[in-house]
């Protein structure tokens, strides 16, 4: 094979279809649609998703609860040791013990943080990731660069856990290196339209966008 | 009264001249002068040693003293504190300027101790201040601190504890382990001795080592300089023969009287009779040879260091380098591990004090999921919290203290036979992530939550510090309520209403499920009477709304579906 298509082929920015065969098998979300469209068939595991909303509260928790209700009572396999912890980082709210009891989450692994600033936010996620204690890392940045998604990228990787950041919408337009990008939106504005939410997946290692109506 | 070495015995000593011992001597000295030496007339001072070692009571252990006696003790001292950069101690003297202790008698300055360099030049103990200076202008010339050379003593006792469960301090520059029953757990006599003398070079103390099997005879053959060592009681007078007396640091008076009568050693000593010796000089230094001997027994007081570290550092100058300042609190670090290894304890707890020379000092303070003692663990934590410590003043001294003593906690690992070996120890626990978080973002703002069997929201769920003794006490069985939100509001949010109907961000709700109604508490005055809605927003969100039943009917919201 000549040189300058090896050196094609190192390129980073080449991506190649191969490579999706080789994707490790995703954490099922608990949703079967959504899990037919993320490659892995679940949450990428070992990195980062963004989740984008206008508001918290719309629906971005309860996406997420059957995928972490498993991570908690679950034995992980990549470990004998115990089962994974949820670290809390920044959470705008409480989260409420008896609704994520009825969520399946097991208390006695459920860490809250809360830093005081924008980087104490920042290195408490990285901790958390990179220690591999923590299965999931819920985190509620107020400004996530394409630096610190590259970081929290890398962490998770080392530590072997799944980091989920918390963006207002506005994020959409900045770069990150999540391995997958949700937007959610609440289905119809008015009285009248019944309860739902659109997962727009906006980027998906692997994968490709794709519009999910009335998910949840 | 003929049992040779006693065991130590804790409390204090046995009075010196007690009546019975002293009426008791010369008999004692007399049978057994008939038994053994019927040429001599006198009972001889050494007649009863072979009689003394057979009479030794079945079983009892052999004791082996280590005695460490610091001859230059305040010259050491003065040193220790020089270094104050927080470096290990300068490989060679030669570094630092000739140096001199000078100490007050009588109103005039007097040189105490010279080190190396100084004696080369002529400075001796005794001279005058002035006249040393005469001699080596050059001189550094220090004040004798007692306090710092008691602090400095009892720092080496703990120390020591860490090979020894019985050490004493004997003198004001004499120090004493009993080592019989620490030889096997050091790899025996010469890797101990070395070990001990290796530990107090490296802390900076000359220090003149001797073994015998009782302590008295170890503190003699120290202070004699030959680096003697005994381990059998037969070989004990030969070499406490040779000894000069002034070795025993006997007082002068006495010293003088004996080597005008022509005795210059311990053997002369020995040699003369028992009862002259008792009525011209007294029976104490009667007994004192006999407890050298092993005749008598030789009860000394244990070292207890105390149940808490305290430690100082102080420097001769301010300093506002945080390197420095980091290199010291490393160095007390270290000095706290091996206090602990000592009583084989943890800590949860510790606290720098940085003192300044203005103004109140600087605390730091550490916490710990589980008892811990080693210095590296500490030292990452501190280094946490020392990158955002502000330090308002230069720092004067340092000060470490440490809480409560807690029994370690021993710690089953995983025996694991995937991935490689050493894998396992780079991970850490969830009390270690939560150390390194509480370090950083303080003790508050790292917490756990578990449930409290309890129907009113807002005390149905609790939430507690790591560091504390933390219990998840998680309901077995989930209650059985309606749906609860999954973000709940710090405080219920008051929101305004329009003929009844409560708006949220400028649009009536809509309820889509309630009332759900949650009364009473009347057993601790928080009593509440709430009619609990699930309503929809205009934004998609769903609110968790409620109407107090009894009072105003304002909404307020307290919780997202989320």
């Amino acid at each position: 094979m000549s040189s300058s298509l090896d050196k094609l082929l190192a390129n980073p920015r080449v991506w190649r279809g191969r490579d999706q065969a080789r994707q490790k098998a995703g954490l099922a979300t608990g949703y079967p649609d959504l899990d037919r469209h993320l490659p892995g068939g679940g949450w990428p595991p070992a990195s980062l998703t963004e989740i984008l909303t206008a508001h918290y509260g719309i629906g971005e928790l309860r996406l997420l609860m059957p995928a972490l209700a498993r991570l908690s009572t679950a034995s992980p396999q990549h470990d004998f040791t115990e089962p994974g912890w949820i670290a809390w980082v920044a959470p705008p709210f409480q989260p409420y013990p008896p609704a994520l009891q009825q969520c399946g989450i097991d208390l006695s692994r459920m860490l809250i943080v809360r830093p005081k600033n924008a980087s104490e936010i920042l290195w408490s996620a990285e901790q958390a990731l990179s220690s591999g204690t923590c299965a999931a890392v819920l985190l509620w940045p107020e400004t996530l660069d394409d630096q610190a998604s590259r970081r929290l990228q890398l962490a998770a990787e080392k530590g072997r856990s799944w980091a989920i950041a918390f963006r207002p919408l506005a994020a959409r337009q900045q770069n990150s290196a999540a391995a997958l990008r949700l937007e959610l939106h609440p289905e119809g504005t008015s009285h009248s339209s019944g309860q739902g939410t659109r997962v727009h997946i906006l980027k998906s290692r692997g994968g490709r966008p794709t519009v999910l109506s009335s998910l949840i | 009264m003929r049992r040779a070495c006693k065991p130590p015995v804790m409390g204090r000593e046995a009075a010196p001249t007690s009546l019975a011992v002293q009426q008791d001597l010369p008999l004692v000295g007399a049978r057994l002068a008939g038994d053994n030496r019927k040429s001599h007339q006198q009972p001889r001072l050494d007649s009863s040693l072979a009689a003394a070692a057979a009479l030794r009571p079945q079983g009892e252990f052999p004791r082996l003293w280590f005695c460490v006696w610091l001859p230059h003790l305040p010259l050491d001292v003065g040193a220790r504190l020089t270094r104050d950069n927080g470096q290990r101690p300068l490989p060679s003297p030669a570094r630092r300027a000739p140096t001199a202790v000078v100490e007050e008698q009588h109103g005039i300055h007097r040189i105490l101790l010279a080190d190396a360099d100084a004696r080369a030049a002529g400075v001796m103990p005794g001279q005058t201040a002035s006249a040393a200076l005469a001699l080596l202008p050059a001189l550094e010339l220090e004040e004798r601190s007692l306090l710092r050379e008691q602090q400095a003593l009892e720092g080496l006792a703990t120390w020591l504890e860490q090979f020894s469960s019985f050490v004493s301090i004997a003198d004001h520059n004499v120090l004493l382990l009993e080592i019989a029953g620490s030889l096997c757990l050091f790899d025996g006599l010469q890797a101990l001795r070395q070990k001990i003398s290796r530990g107090l070079r490296e802390l900076g103390f000359t220090a003149m080592p001797a073994i015998a099997p009782t302590p008295l005879a170890a503190t003699w053959l120290a202070r004699s300089g030959r680096r003697a060592c005994i381990r059998d009681e037969t070989n004990l007078v030969p070499a406490l023969r040779k000894l000069s007396i002034a070795c025993l640091n006997w007082p002068a008076a006495l010293c003088e009287a004996l080597t005008g009568m022509g005795v210059t050693t311990v053997g002369d000593c020995l040699r003369l009779p028992r009862e002259g010796f008792t009525r011209r000089f007294g029976a104490e230094y009667l007994l004192a040879l006999d407890r050298a001997l092993g005749h008598l027994p030789d009860p000394r007081n244990s070292w207890r260091s105390p149940e808490r570290f305290c430690a100082d550092f102080e420097m001769t100058e301010e300093q506002v380098d945080r390197e420095v300042l980091l290199n010291i609190c490393n160095e007390l670090l270290q000095s706290h591990e091996q206090f602990l290894l000592a009583r084989q304890t943890g800590t949860q707890r510790l606290c720098f004090s940085f003192f300044h020379l203005k103004g109140p000092a600087t605390e730091l303070r550490l916490g710990c999921a589980q008892a811990e003692r080693s210095a590296s663990h500490w030292f990452e934590l501190l280094g946490i919290r020392f990158e955002h410590l502000v330090l308002p003043e230069p720092v004067i001294a340092v000060r470490l203290r440490s809480g409560m003593a807690q029994a370690l906690q021993a710690e089953s690992g995983a025996l694991s036979f995937h991935g490689k070996p050493g894998e396992q120890q780079r991970r850490f626990s969830i009390t270690q992530l939560a150390e390194r978080l509480i370090a950083r973002i303080g003790d508050q703002s790292v917490q756990a939550t578990s449930m409290v069997a309890e129907h009113r929201p807002h005390y149905a769920w609790r939430s507690q510090s790591l560091l504390s003794d933390w219990s998840s006490n998680t309901l077995d069985e989930p209650a059985q309520y309606l749906e609860r939100p999954l973000w709940m509001l710090p405080e219920p949010a008051l929101l305004p209403a329009d003929s009844g109907c409560p708006i949220h961000q400028g649009c009536r709700l809509r309820f889509i499920d309630g009332p759900e109604r949650l009364e009473t508490g009347w057993w601790d005055e928080d009593g509440i009477s709430r009619d609990y809605y699930t309503a929809a927003g205009q934004d998609g969100r769903r609110l968790w709304v409620f109407r107090n039943r009894n009072r105003t009917s304002s909404w307020y919201l307290h919780g997202y579906f989320g």
